[in-house]
């Protein structure tokens, strides 16, 4: 009974989108406001973070192409197929499901709608009009971890995780390889908290590091990052790095710069190449080359570096964006 | 005493407070037979209160004040449900560590996307609240040993039957259990957010009610050995973290089980075969 109904309702809806799509090609068919661009997240598009991120990047792609947009909040892998079906039936050209979880939606989705692209912004899952982002965050950790190696006073490096995922281990593994950059062997440590979300066992977890030497840390714990900047402000002497967007501001006497993502600028470069028709299907990798990855240095902090160590990072960036250095990264 | 053990030492305070709290109101309610697993969601809203009114008024007693009302009127539902409606204490339990996950993310989402990120509350001295929790648990020692209420609390948990028969009012000692132990679970919450760390984040508890309630259950339902349950707990914890940063090639995830581990074993090793309350979670239809 329910089976039926699901083919019921799946057949109208197929037939509504032909009717919607021929009204629309007979009104205008030559306008680029034709270009559909959805947007699924896995929570709330006013997180501060991951998604909200995304869902700008959704609304500069509206501004600057001109294109119709459309997002959807999703939760379960149910509610990925739904909402991808749902978008490609409407007739949207681009479709983006912000995360890796959405990697199976999309290739199964992806194989009955050849005319859409569907986009997810992690994973390893390629098909013809199915591929994913890949975000080189190493890129710029390696550059801050060169930093950290030229200026920690005790010769001790250190990274606070939440879980030991492979894309945590990753980024820590370039800060740390970035480091043996530098003119002196640091020792280096590494931390995890085993969660995202215990703001207090992130302080504690940084506070043992500083209590062991430790005078540089990068963190990579999402919300519970929180506490890690609190240790930072309550210990002196000690640097910190931000990581995935600009968190200079949430203790602006400690962090020396954020490894950034720049989601927006990733989807809209990928939506730019849909909508003109270049795109082919590949692991798509952005890195410090597509400005996507980036730097942001704090300003107010610039007296800390010691003389000559942000031209160095600058160029090493630079030998990053033309080739001539290769970051390591883990295997996932 | 040199900084680095008095840096420990302040370590294992912070872990162990919160935990102190919330499992000393756990465990009048469950003295008086009532079980309520909702501490964690307690907490969390406690911890909510505590952040975005210490943000607001930028004092820490009123952010404390807040946050007990706050988790008070949450135990309120609970125990309107669980008393009045005679309804499974599991289950609604269960139902209040969901329905404050998700009050206090969409509440703090709807807040903090107006706020600056970098917003810290109020701190409050922390040894202040470790004086206020050893009086209170000496208050409640003192109150179930040797006072007519901790006797007329103790026979409501053993058996409601009995007590009522007695002339006891036993749903009225049931919600003041329940009332209490929201109360101290507020206190919790705002210790966690006032003195242990700074700020809010969604899920911030991250299962530490739960601990609460195992730390009553392990500790026999007695305030010392619970308080000491938490204190190795937080002894624990501040040693693994100590341990991964000195670089050792053990998993961490090994490390990070050790406070759940030694506090299990230290727990069951200090008791002797106790008993719980006879009428624990038992529905109650007087």
């Amino acid at each position: 009974m329910l089976r039926a109904v699901k083919h019921l309702m799946y057949g109208f809806a197929v037939v509504m989108a032909g009717l919607f799509l021929g009204c629309q090609s007979g009104s205008d068919s030559t306008s680029e406001a034709g270009f559909k661009v959805a947007l699924a997240t896995p929570g709330s598009i006013r997180d501060a973070g991951w998604n909200q991120s995304a869902y700008e990047g959704l609304l500069r792609i509206e501004k600057e192409l001109g294109a119709e947009i459309a997002h959807q909040e999703t939760r379960t892998p149910q509610d990925f197929e739904a909402a991808f079906r749902d978008f490609a039936a409407r007739g949207f050209d681009l479709v983006f499901g912000h995360g890796f979880e959405y990697q199976d939606a999309a290739a199964k989705v992806g194989r009955k709608f050849p005319d859409t692209v569907f986009i997810t912004t992690s994973g390893n899952t390629i098909r013809p009009n199915v591929s994913p982002i890949v975000f080189e965050l190493e890129q710029a950790t390696y550059v801050l971890g060169f930093v950290a190696g030229s200026i920690s006073r005790r010769a001790k490096i250190g990274a606070i995780g939440g879980i030991k995922i492979p894309s945590v281990e990753s980024t820590f593994l370039a800060f740390r390889e970035g480091a043996k950059r530098a003119p002196r062997r640091v020792n280096y440590r590494s931390s995890y908290i085993g969660n995202w979300t215990d703001v207090a066992a992130a302080r504690e977890a940084t506070l043992a590091q500083i209590a062991e030497g430790v005078d540089v840390l990068i963190h990579n714990a999402n919300e519970a990052a929180h506490g890690f900047f609190q240790a930072a402000k309550e210990s002196d002497g000690v640097l910190v790095f931000g990581t995935n967007r600009n968190q200079n501001d949430l203790a602006p006497q400690s962090v020396l710069a954020s490894a950034i993502l720049d989601i927006p600028r990733a989807l809209l470069l990928v939506a730019r190449e849909v909508e003109s028709e270049q795109f082919w299907s590949r692991s798509i990798r952005f890195g410090l080359r597509d400005d996507v990855v980036k730097v942001d240095w704090n300003e107010a902090l610039a007296a800390e570096l010691p003389a000559g160590v942000r031209d160095a990072a600058d160029a090493l960036a630079k030998e990053i964006r033309q080739g001539t250095v290769q970051v390591p990264r883990g295997n996932f | 005493m040199d900084g680095l053990s008095l840096a420990f030492l302040i370590t294992v305070l912070r872990v162990a407070l919160p935990l102190g709290y919330a499992a000393l109101g756990e465990l009048v309610a469950e003295r008086a037979g009532v079980l309520n697993i909702g501490v964690e969601g307690m907490m969390l809203v406690g911890a909510f209160a505590a952040y975005h009114i210490g943000v607001a008024t930028d004092s820490v007693l009123i952010a404390m004040v807040f946050a007990i009302l706050a988790s008070v009127l949450l135990s309120a539902c609970f125990a309107f449900f669980v008393i009045v409606r005679v309804a499974d204490p599991i289950v609604c339990g269960a139902a209040l560590n969901i329905l404050a996950l998700g009050v206090t993310g969409t509440l703090h989402r709807t807040l903090a996307g107006r706020m600056n990120a970098a917003t810290v509350a109020p701190q409050a001295d922390g040894m202040m609240l470790i004086l206020i929790f050893a009086l209170v648990a000496i208050g409640i020692v003192v109150l179930l040993r040797t006072t007519r209420a901790g006797l007329t609390l103790r026979a409501v948990g053993e058996s409601a039957q009995a007590a009522y028969a007695q002339g006891i009012p036993v749903k009225k000692v049931r919600w003041n259990g329940i009332l209490f132990g929201g109360a101290m679970a507020g206190l919790a919450g705002a210790s966690l957010v006032l003195w242990v760390s700074d700020t809010f984040v969604e899920g911030m508890t991250n299962g530490r009610g739960f601990v609460a309630l195992v730390l009553v259950l392990f500790g026999g339902y007695r305030v010392g050995r619970m308080t000491v349950g938490a204190l190795v707990f937080g002894l624990a914890t501040a040693l693994q973290f100590r341990l991964q940063a000195l670089g050792f090639e053990i998993p961490y995830d090994l490390l990070l089980m050790l406070p759940y581990v030694l506090t299990l074993a230290v727990l069951v090793f200090l008791g002797d075969r106790v008993k719980g309350p006879a009428d624990l979670a038992r529905p109650f239809y007087g």
